[in-house]
C-alpha cells in the first residue's frame, strides 16, 4: 500500500520531483488511477484549502502544491479514463472585460482555481463577448468566470450575461468579480454568481458545479 | 538645511541604476500593441518582431533623462503660471480615480453623480495646503466612454488650478487634450502652459498595454506633463525587497521617460509611482504598507540623483473608514513624502486602497499637509544663537511671552491647526459640545462651500466642451447634467 499520507505530505510541502515520483510509484505497485488521485493528491489539496482559509498558511504555499499537485497529474493523466479525467473539478473560461487591461486578481483567481483541482482556460485582458462565447463553446466550459476593475468597463459585463444567454449558453455559470463589482451587481445583470476575493471565488466554483447546484 | 529623508547610500543608487540600464538594455519592454510597437520602432527604438519586446540602449535612456526638464510649471487655467515643480517643493494632491465616494451622511460608500465632483473640486479649491486638484472620483450619471473626460472638465469648470487626471481608454486623451486646448490659444500654447498632469501606467513587469502606451504616446505629442506610475506588488509582480524592487520600478519609469522624450524632447515627466505590497494572505494591495513606502522613498532618492522631478501615491490610507488607521496611515504617508522631497504627492482624501473617496478625509489631509511641510522648512539660526541673551531674559521675567524676539517670531514658528487637530484641553472640549472629527470636518466642508467663489466658464466656453462630449459619447445627443453642486 502506497504511503499516502507521506504522498499528502509531499503534495503539501509543494516537493514536485517527491510527488510525481511517489504517483508513478503508486502506479507501478498496481494501486488504481482513481485511488491514487484521490487519496494522494486531492486529499492533500483538500488540508491546504482549509489551511489557507484558517490563515495557517500562505498563498506562496498554496500555489506550491498546486503545482506539486499537478506534477502528480500529469503522470495520472493519461491513464485516467475519460469520464474519471473529467474528474476535474470542472472547466472554467476566464478573462478580464473589454476595454479592462487589470489582470493580478483574474490571474490569482485562476491558480487559486487551477490548485483546487478546475481546469482553467485563460483569455488574458480585454476580452469581448464573441472571444468569451466561443471559448466557453470549444472547451465546453462549465463556468464563465469575468473580472473588471474599472466602473466604465464592468457594464460590459451585462453585454457577455446577454450575449450568452441569446448563445444558447444558458446552461453555463457565469460568475464576476474585481473591486467594482458587488453582489448586488451580479444580481442585477444576472450572472450567477459573485466572489468578492480568489479564496471565495473557489468556494463560489465548487458550490456552483455542485451535482446539487441549483440549474442555471 | 532642509530637513531630508537619506535612504540610499549614492554608490547604491549608481548599481540599481546600473542593474535597471541593464535591465532595459538586455530584456527590454514588452509593447502589446501591435502600433504602439512599430511606433516605438520608428521612434529608433530596436525591437523583436516575435516577442513585441522594445529594448532601450544605455546612451538612448541618458539622452532622455537628460532631455527630460528637472523642473516645469504648472499653469491655471487661464494660462497664468501657479506652481514650479522643481527642487523639494512638495505639492499634496487629492489621490485620482476612485471607484466610489464615502457619503457624508450616510458614511457608507456609493457611486458617485457629477453633482458630487462639484462638490469635491469646490471644497478642494479652497483649502489651503492641497496644491492643485485632481479628477478624484468618477460619476457614474455620465455615459462610461466620456467619464474620464467628463471629470476632468468638471473640474477645470469648478477651479482655476491644475487638475491631476488621466485617461481611461486608448482614445481618451486627444479628446481631452482638445478639450484643455480651448483654454489656450493653440496646441503648442497648451503644451507650453501645461494645466494638467496625466498619469500613465506601465503593467509591472516590464510591459506596456495597449491603452497605456496609445496614452503616453499622445501625452508626449501633446506636450502633456505625465507622471509615469508603475503599481508594484512586492512578492507577486515584483521582487519582495527593497532593492530589487527599486530596479524594476526604475526600469519602468525610465522606459516611460525615454518613449515620451523620443516623441518630444522636453516633455515634463514625473518619476511616479504606487508601489504596494502584497498581503499574502487576503491578497490585496497595500500601498501604505511600509514596506511599500520604503521603495517610495527609495525611487524618490533615485529621482533626485538623476535631476527628475518626482510623484508617489503617498497620503492615503487603505482604511475603510476615517479611523484611526486612516489617520496614521496618512500622515505617516504625508510626512514621508514631505520628507523624501516628492513633488506631487496624490494620496489626500483616499480610502480602500485608492478605492474611495472621502471629502471628510481630504479636509483632515489638508491639515496633515500642512504639518508635514512645516516640518521640512529649514532649520536656521533666527537671532537665537547665542542663545544666552534669551536664556537671560527667560531667567529674569520668568516667561518669553512678550519678549521682542517671541513677539517678532511666533506667529511664524509656532503653528495654531485648523480644528481637524483638536488641541481643546477636556474641559474646553466638552463646553464645545464634544466635537468629533467628523462634525469639524462637516464644518469645514460646509464653510468651504460658502467661501467658494471662482468664477464660472464662459457660457460659450462651457457650451462647446459639451457640445464636444455630448457629439462624442456612444450615445450622441445624451443629456449630461448640469454644474450643481449636491445640497
Ligand atoms: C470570475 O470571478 C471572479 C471572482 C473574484 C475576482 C475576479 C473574478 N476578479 C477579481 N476578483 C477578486 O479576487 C481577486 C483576488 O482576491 C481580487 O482582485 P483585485 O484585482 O481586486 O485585487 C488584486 C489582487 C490586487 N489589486 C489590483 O491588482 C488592482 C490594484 C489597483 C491599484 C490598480 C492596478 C494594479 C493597475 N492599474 Co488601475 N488599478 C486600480 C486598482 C485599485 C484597487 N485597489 O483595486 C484601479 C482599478 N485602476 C484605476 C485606473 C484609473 C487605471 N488603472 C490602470 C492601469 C493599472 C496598472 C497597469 C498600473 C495596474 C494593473 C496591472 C495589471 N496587470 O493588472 C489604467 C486602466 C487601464 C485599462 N484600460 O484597464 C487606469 C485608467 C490608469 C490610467 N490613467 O492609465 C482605478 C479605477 C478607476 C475607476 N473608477 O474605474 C483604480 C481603482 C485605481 C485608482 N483609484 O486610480 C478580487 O477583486
Amino acid at each position: 500500500m502506497p504511503d499516502y499520507a507521506l504522498m499528502n505530505q509531499r503534495v503539501f510541502e509543494g516537493d514536485r520531483e517527491s510527488v510525481a515520483e511517489m504517483t508513478r510509484a503508486a502506479l507501478e505497485a498496481g494501486r488504481p488511477p482513481l485511488e491514487v488521485l484521490e487519496d494522494g493528491l486531492i486529499a492533500a489539496m483538500r488540508v491546504v484549502g482549509e489551511d489557507f482559509k484558517y490563515n495557517r498558511i500562505f498563498v506562496p504555499e498554496v500555489l506550491l502544491a498546486a503545482r506539486a499537485m499537478k506534477a502528480g497529474m500529469a503522470v495520472l493523466q493519461p491513464l485516467l479514463t475519460s469520464s474519471e479525467g473529467d474528474s476535474s473539478a470542472g472547466t472554467i473560461v476566464l478573462g478580464t472585460v473589454k476595454g479592462d487591461l487589470h489582470d493580478i486578481g483574474k490571474n490569482l483567481v485562476g491558480m487559486m482555481a487551477e490548485g483546487a483541482g478546475f481546469q482553467i482556460v485563460d483569455l488574458g485582458t480585454n476580452t469581448s463577448a464573441e472571444e468569451f462565447i466561443a471559448a466557453v463553446r470549444e472547451h465546453r466550459a462549465d463556468i464563465l468566470g469575468m473580472s473588471a476593475l474599472l466602473t466604465t468597463t464592468m457594464v460590459y459585463m451585462k453585454t457577455v450575461v446577454d450575449e450568452m444567454r441569446a448563445a444558447g449558453l444558458e446552461h453555463v455559470r457565469i460568475c464576476v468579480g474585481g473591486a467594482p463589482i458587488s453582489q448586488a451587481y451580479a444580481d442585477e445583470i444576472g450572472a450567477h454568481g459573485y466572489a468578492a476575493d480568489a479564496g471565495s471565488a473557489v468556494q463560489l466554483f465548487k458550490r456552483l458545479v455542485a451535482p446539487s447546484a441549483p440549474p442555471a | 538645511m532642509r530637513p531630508h529623508l537619506k535612504m540610499l547610500e549614492r554608490s547604491l543608487i549608481e548599481r540599481i541604476l546600473d542593474e535597471t540600464f541593464t535591465v532595459l538594455e538586455s530584456t527590454g519592454i514588452l509593447i502589446d500593441s501591435p502600433a504602439g510597437f512599430e511606433r516605438l520602432r520608428e521612434l529608433g527604438l530596436p525591437g523583436d518582431d516575435a516577442t513585441r519586446r522594445v529594448t532601450f540602449p544605455r546612451s538612448t535612456v541618458e539622452r532622455a533623462i537628460a532631455d527630460a526638464p528637472s523642473a516645469f510649471t504648472l499653469f491655471d487655467r487661464s494660462g497664468e503660471p501657479f506652481t514650479e515643480l522643481a527642487g523639494d517643493r512638495v505639492h499634496f494632491v487629492p489621490a485620482s480615480s476612485a471607484l466610489r465616494i464615502l457619503d457624508r451622511s450616510s458614511g457608507e460608500p456609493r457611486d458617485a453623480t457629477s453633482a458630487d465632483f462639484v462638490e469635491y473640486a469646490r471644497v478642494a479649491d479652497r483649502l489651503a495646503h492641497i496644491a492643485y486638484l485632481s479628477t478624484a472620483f468618477i460619476p457614474k450619471d455620465v455615459p462610461s466612454d466620456i467619464a474620464d473626460g467628463w471629470r476632468l472638465y468638471l473640474a477645470l469648470a469648478t477651479s482655476e488650478k491644475p487638475v491631476v487626471s488621466g485617461a481611461f481608454t486608448s482614445h481618451g486623451v486627444p479628446r481631452m487634450a482638445e478639450m484643455m486646448s480651448l483654454f489656450r490659444r493653440d496646441r503648442e500654447d497648451l503644451a507650453a502652459r501645461p494645466n494638467s498632469i496625466f498619469t500613465c501606467c506601465p503593467s509591472t513587469p516590464l510591459r506596456w498595454a495597449e491603452d497605456a502606451i496609445q496614452n503616453l504616446l499622445d501625452c508626449a505629442g501633446w506636450g502633456i506633463p505625465i507622471e509615469v506610475v508603475p503599481v508594484l506588488l512586492l512578492g507577486m509582480i515584483s521582487p519582495a525587497t527593497t532593492v530589487g524592487a527599486l530596479v524594476l520600478h526604475s526600469a519602468e519609469v525610465l522606459s516611460g521617460l525615454t518613449i515620451a522624450q523620443l516623441v518630444r524632447p522636453g516633455t515634463p515627466v514625473l518619476f511616479g509611482g504606487a508601489p504596494a505590497s502584497f498581503h499574502m494572505q487576503l491578497m490585496t494591495n497595500p500601498m501604505t504598507a511600509v514596506e511599500a513606502l520604503q521603495v517610495y522613498c527609495g525611487y524618490a532618492a533615485i529621482a533626485k540623483h538623476l535631476g527628475l522631478p518626482c510623484q508617489a501615491y503617498m497620503g492615503l490610507s487603505d482604511s475603510k473608514l476615517n479611523d484611526p488607521q486612516a489617520g496614521a496611515e496618512s500622515g505617516m504617508g504625508m510626512l514621508l513624502a514631505a520628507l523624501a522631497g516628492f513633488n506631487s504627492v496624490s494620496g489626500p482624501g483616499m480610502l480602500d486602497y485608492v478605492n474611495c473617496f472621502s471629502l471628510e478625509k481630504l479636509v483632515f489631509d489638508d491639515e496633515l499637509a500642512a504639518h508635514a511641510l512645516r516640518f521640512t522648512r529649514p532649520v536656521e539660526v533666527k537671532d537665537d544663537l547665542p542663545t544666552r541673551p534669551l536664556l537671560d531674559e527667560l531667567l529674569r521675567e520668568n516667561h518669553l511671552l512678550t519678549a521682542e524676539h517671541t513677539l517678532e517670531r511666533w506667529p511664524e514658528e509656532l503653528y495654531l491647526p485648523g480644528p481637524m487637530i483638536d488641541r481643546t484641553n477636556w474641559e474646553q472640549w466638552d463646553l464645545q459640545g464634544r466635537p468629533d472629527s467628523t462634525a469639524r470636518a462637516g464644518e469645514l466642508i460646509e464653510t468651504a462651500l460658502e467661501d467658494y467663489d471662482v468664477p464660472p466658464l464662459d457660457p460659450a466656453l462651457d457650451a462647446e466642451i459639451r457640445r464636444l462630449f455630448s457629439s462624442t459619447c456612444n450615445e450622441p445627443g445624451v443629456e449630461l447634467p448640469a454644474l450643481v453642486e449636491r445640497r
